[in-house]
């Protein structure tokens, strides 16, 4: 697991300081983190579009950066956020997006079609992504936010199990 | 009143500091023609009117922000109010014009006319919501804004209104000119 503290360093030192979306036990641990520090809200939305209304919203309030947190069964819900707000009006959003429905999913087949097509999901609606790991996050993080800063589109990173939380 | 003739009634009461985020289709078509530009116009993202306005008001806490939305389009995105009234931002007002019709695709039903507005926001946690028919309150409408807007704290009000009648020009500006705008004047 990436060290949670340094990780919600990076980002608040990278001038993100809201944070909302809808859960995911993927994120446990970072998000047991994240209620707790001082320099970035965290906003429990209801719904990912809903997620994503408030961070396009936020940016507008100028200027100011954000990160959504939910689960790839999430991306099917901000579709039209994405193409008819974020990426339509140029707002940069960094997207952690849980990659449910690989192997250690075997026992949860609500998982297994989105797991399938996660990728395609992503490219269809022309969102960058990257794989955050453990081994390399900063040089990913660093990859994806300067993606996200020279494009102003949101861009994504999947997070795989163990990654973020136990 | 038509919904168009409430917010000219807006107009009338507005300082020019407020930032107003309107719900795409008529409504936004209605602040672009009939209020200071610009404003955050939402083309799209039907149901994202009352999060995106939630986004400013943390954003800019010294800042009143107006939401000015369908009733479709509140009804689809209707849990954000659930988060608002948990939030409680001290400076989002949020005018809901309900026609009880999808009125720029057409004017389909939309489900409004059997809902209490009322006891649902006031359920969902908000003590500042006004439910109001825009006929019997003509008179007053003016005044009953007016409190909305300058009233301290999350305020809701609802405003039964009839269809309107006169569809106004599409919005000229592209969203990313839309965006570029909005942020400008935030630097003045």
């Amino acid at each position: 697991m990436i060290d949670l503290q340094e990780f919600i360093s990076y980002l608040s030192d990278h001038d993100f300081t809201l944070s909302s979306g809808v859960p995911c036990s993927y994120f446990k641990d970072l998000l047991i983190n994240l209620e707790k520090d001082p320099d970035i809200y965290y906003v429990p939305a209801t719904r990912e579009d809903e997620a994503v209304g408030i961070a396009s919203g936020y940016f507008l309030g100028d200027g100011k950066k954000s990160f959504l947190i939910m689960q790839n069964s999430g991306l099917a819900n901000i579709g039209d956020a994405l193409t008819s707000l974020a990426q339509l009006y140029k707002i940069p959003i960094l997207l952690f997006v849980s990659y449910r429905g690989l192997e250690p999913d075997n026992d949860f087949p609500e998982h297994s079609i989105m797991g399938e097509v996660t990728e395609s999901v992503l490219e269809a609606y022309k969102v960058p992504y990257w794989n955050l790991e453990e081994s390399n996050w900063i040089k990913t993080l660093d990859l994806a936010i300067n993606k996200m800063d020279k494009t102003s589109l949101p861009v994504c990173l999947l997070v795989e199990k163990g990654v973020l939380s136990e | 009143m038509k919904g168009a003739e409430v917010i000219s009634k807006l107009n009338n009461v507005l300082s020019g500091e407020e930032l107003i985020v309107s719900s795409n289709g008529n409504v936004s078509r209605q602040a672009f023609h009939l209020l200071p530009q610009p404003q955050l116009y939402l083309r799209g993202s039907m149901g994202l009117p009352v999060p995106v306005g939630l986004g400013l008001a943390i954003a800019l806490p010294g800042k009143d922000i107006i939401v000015l939305t369908g009733d479709g389009n509140f009804l689809m995105g209707l849990s954000s109010m659930a988060t608002v009234a948990f939030l409680k931002p001290l400076n989002l007002k949020i005018i809901i014009l309900d026609n009880e019709l999808y009125s720029t695709t057409g004017g389909q039903e939309t489900v409004s006319s059997n809902m209490g507005y009322l006891e649902l926001v006031l359920g969902m946690g908000v003590q500042n919501i006004n439910s109001i028919d825009s006929i019997e309150k003509e008179d007053v409408i003016e005044k009953i804004l007016s409190d909305t807007i300058k009233d301290p704290g999350l305020q809701v009000l609802h405003i039964k209104v009839e269809e309107d009648t006169i569809n106004l020009e599409n919005i000229p500006w592209h969203p990313v000119e839309i965006k570029e705008r909005f942020l400008k004047q935030l630097d003045i």
